[in-house]
């Protein structure tokens, strides 16, 4: 669906240097800097997939976006979505893909949400009939019946949010890119979006490319990941093998009333700390189960409660930056 | 042709809509322009007084001319004429980048709903210029026939010219300025301000051959039937209309690639 190959892009500024009369020196210099924020950067993703578009802030993942989308022309490379180039022919492009960007809104805000609807519907031809029935059941889905008539500048960012969701997806695009559209939300407005992105993946079957900082959005959605950072990709693979390959090791924490854990020891295990009532223990599960620990640990102490600690995405991504920084 | 218009329909209508959005806006603007009407009929009668004629032209044409310029400029002079630079500026083009019609025609269908949103305060401009007697209304049926042709080329004219201007901010990102600037010049050379007539000799030739006495001088002066060769004028109006129509095209072709979305 989505081909990348070798994707460059390069900006170049007014390159101002310090000093004595900088500021005034600008004005009559023509040196420029260039920066390359994506630097031939490949991958592909498939029809139907959901697939999560990861790195720090500064990666180059906006920009990689941008060229997907057509709005930039790339320094180099290439790029296909659904077989055409994004920016040869833009208005083509336009009704193969739909987006959403959480810093901004593609809603009219002087307007209704509903007018911004009409305007959609007028810019992609929708039929009168088709136009009803989705907006009914977008409107249903996401709960829209309660603000779809106020302007979109009285809206929360919420509100705006889901809006903006369905203005993306109206005119049904078989693509759909997100980019942090659960940035600065609450716990239950996330839930609605998420809910909303899963069931146009697995209904509609819509791809979607998901930007996000969130890494709870990524383990409920995504099943595969594409890791950049400095403009190179660092990862692309499903997000379980991620897991395995950063987390060597897991955590089992253990909790004894009537005994004293403070000498707890297994062959199988090190132990991290250790108090009267609790302890946590460390092993690597590609040489010791889980299983085999766990029947060690609770055969010789009388242990009331026990739990293993998921890997958790967060410090695998935060380990992946740091690697990459350092080293 | 007819489903590239319904397509940009939507966003004439978002132009209109907006400006009906701040009513309270509207309203200024139809007082403010009542009170400029009214004034403008009384300010030129005392600059007339003991003269039959000025520069061959006599005191009702220029009262109604200059009624008749206010009120037009109010409708399609907006002070706010293209949402273009706010949008380079906030990131929002964007999303008008991906959108299945041309960037320049979803900026045209837009600006004509602002104009049509403000027609209400040009005719209560002209109502008020009729009550006082200001207004001559054009000498025959053909000649506000005419008018209308040219006038409508005028509104062509000052639209592309409007977003050809606008589309300076993929250069350069402050163009207020610039703004200033361009706002004064169109709004004098146009003859919106003071009618051309009253030009100097050596400039009226070049006023003539430049495009912004085609948006307002060439439509008002068909009305007073000041000029000979009407015919000349509208071919002018249409030549000026293309030629600046395939430069807009030029700029935004080469403003693509100067596309800088700003903003995460």
């Amino acid at each position: 669906m989505i081909e990348v190959d070798a994707l460059t892009k390069e900006f170049s500024r007014p390159d101002v240097r310090p000093g004595r009369f900088a500021g005034t020196r600008s004005l009559f210099t023509r040196a420029r800097k260039v920066t390359r924020a994506v630097d031939g950067i490949s991958f592909r993703i498939d029809a139907g997939e959901l697939i999560g578009f990861l790195g720090p802030n500064g990666a180059g993942k906006s920009t990689t976006i941008k060229m997907l989308t057509g709005i930039l022309v790339p320094t180099s490379g290439t790029v296909t979505v659904a077989g055409q180039v994004p920016w040869r022919d833009r208005r083509q492009n336009a009704r193969t893909i739909g987006a959403v960007f959480g810093q901004r809104t593609q809603l009219w805000y002087d307007l209704p949400l509903r007018d911004s609807f009409g305007i959609i519907r007028d810019l992609y031809g929708m039929d009168a009939a088709t136009y009803r029935t989705r907006l009914g059941e977008f409107t249903e889905l996401l709960g829209l019946d309660e603000f779809i008539d106020t302007p979109v500048r009285s809206l929360s960012l919420g509100q705006r949010m889901r809006g903006d969701l369905v203005a993306a997806m109206l005119y049904a695009p078989p693509i759909l890119y997100l980019d942090e559209p659960t940035v600065g939300l609450d716990v239950v407005a996330k839930g609605k979006i998420r809910e909303f992105v899963a069931e146009i993946n697995t209904r509609r079957g819509t791809t979607v490319v998901l930007t996000t900082h969130d890494m709870d959005d990524v383990e409920r959605l995504c099943r595969r990941v594409i890791i950049i950072d400095h403009g190179v990709l660092l990862y692309e693979g499903d997000l379980e093998s991620l897991k395995a390959r950063y987390v060597t090791t897991r955590d089992i924490v253990v909790h004894a009333t009537e005994f004293d854990l403070t000498s707890v020891a297994s062959p199988f295990a090190e132990v991290l700390t250790a108090g009267p009532a609790k302890a946590t223990l460390r092993f690597a599960p590609a040489t010791t189960s889980t299983p085999k620990v766990v029947h060690d640990l609770t055969s010789r102490y009388p242990i009331t409660d026990l739990s293993v600690l998921e890997p958790d995405l967060e410090d695998v991504i935060r380990q992946l930056y740091t690697e990459r920084r350092t080293g | 042709m007819r489903e590239r218009l319904t397509g940009v329909r939507g966003l004439y209508r978002a132009g209109y809509r907006s400006v009906l959005a701040y009513r309270a806006d509207l309203w200024f603007g139809i007082a403010g322009l009542v009170i400029q009407a009214t004034l403008t009929v009384v300010v030129w009668r005392v600059l007339y007084a003991g003269h039959d004629e000025v520069a061959g032209i006599d005191r009702s044409t220029a009262v109604s001319y200059a009624v008749l310029a206010a009120a037009i400029q109010a409708v399609i002079m907006p002070w706010q004429f293209s949402s273009l630079p706010f949008r380079v500026l906030r990131g929002q083009i964007g999303v008008d980048m991906m959108r299945p019609r041309s960037l320049i025609s979803q900026n045209l269908a837009q600006a004509v709903g602002t104009m049509v949103g403000r027609l209400p305060i040009g005719v209560a401009g002209l109502l008020t210029g009729l009550a006082l007697g200001g207004v001559q209304p054009p000498r025959s049926a053909a000649g506000l026939g005419l008018w209308v042709i040219s006038m409508s080329l005028g509104i062509a004219n000052i639209l592309i010219v409007n977003l050809l201007v606008s589309m300076t901010a993929f250069w350069t990102l402050e163009i207020g300025g610039f703004m200033i600037v361009y706002r004064f010049a169109t709004a004098f050379l146009s003859g919106a301000l003071i009618p051309l007539w009253f030009m100097p000799g050596w400039l009226q030739p070049i006023l003539g051959w430049l495009p912004f006495q085609a948006q307002m001088y060439a439509p008002l002066s068909i009305w007073f039937g000041t000029r000979d060769g009407v015919l000349g004028v509208l071919a002018l109006q249409v030549g000026w209309v293309v030629v600046l129509f395939g430069l807009l095209q030029l700029v935004w072709r080469r403003a693509v690639h100067k596309v800088v979305v700003l903003g995460g």
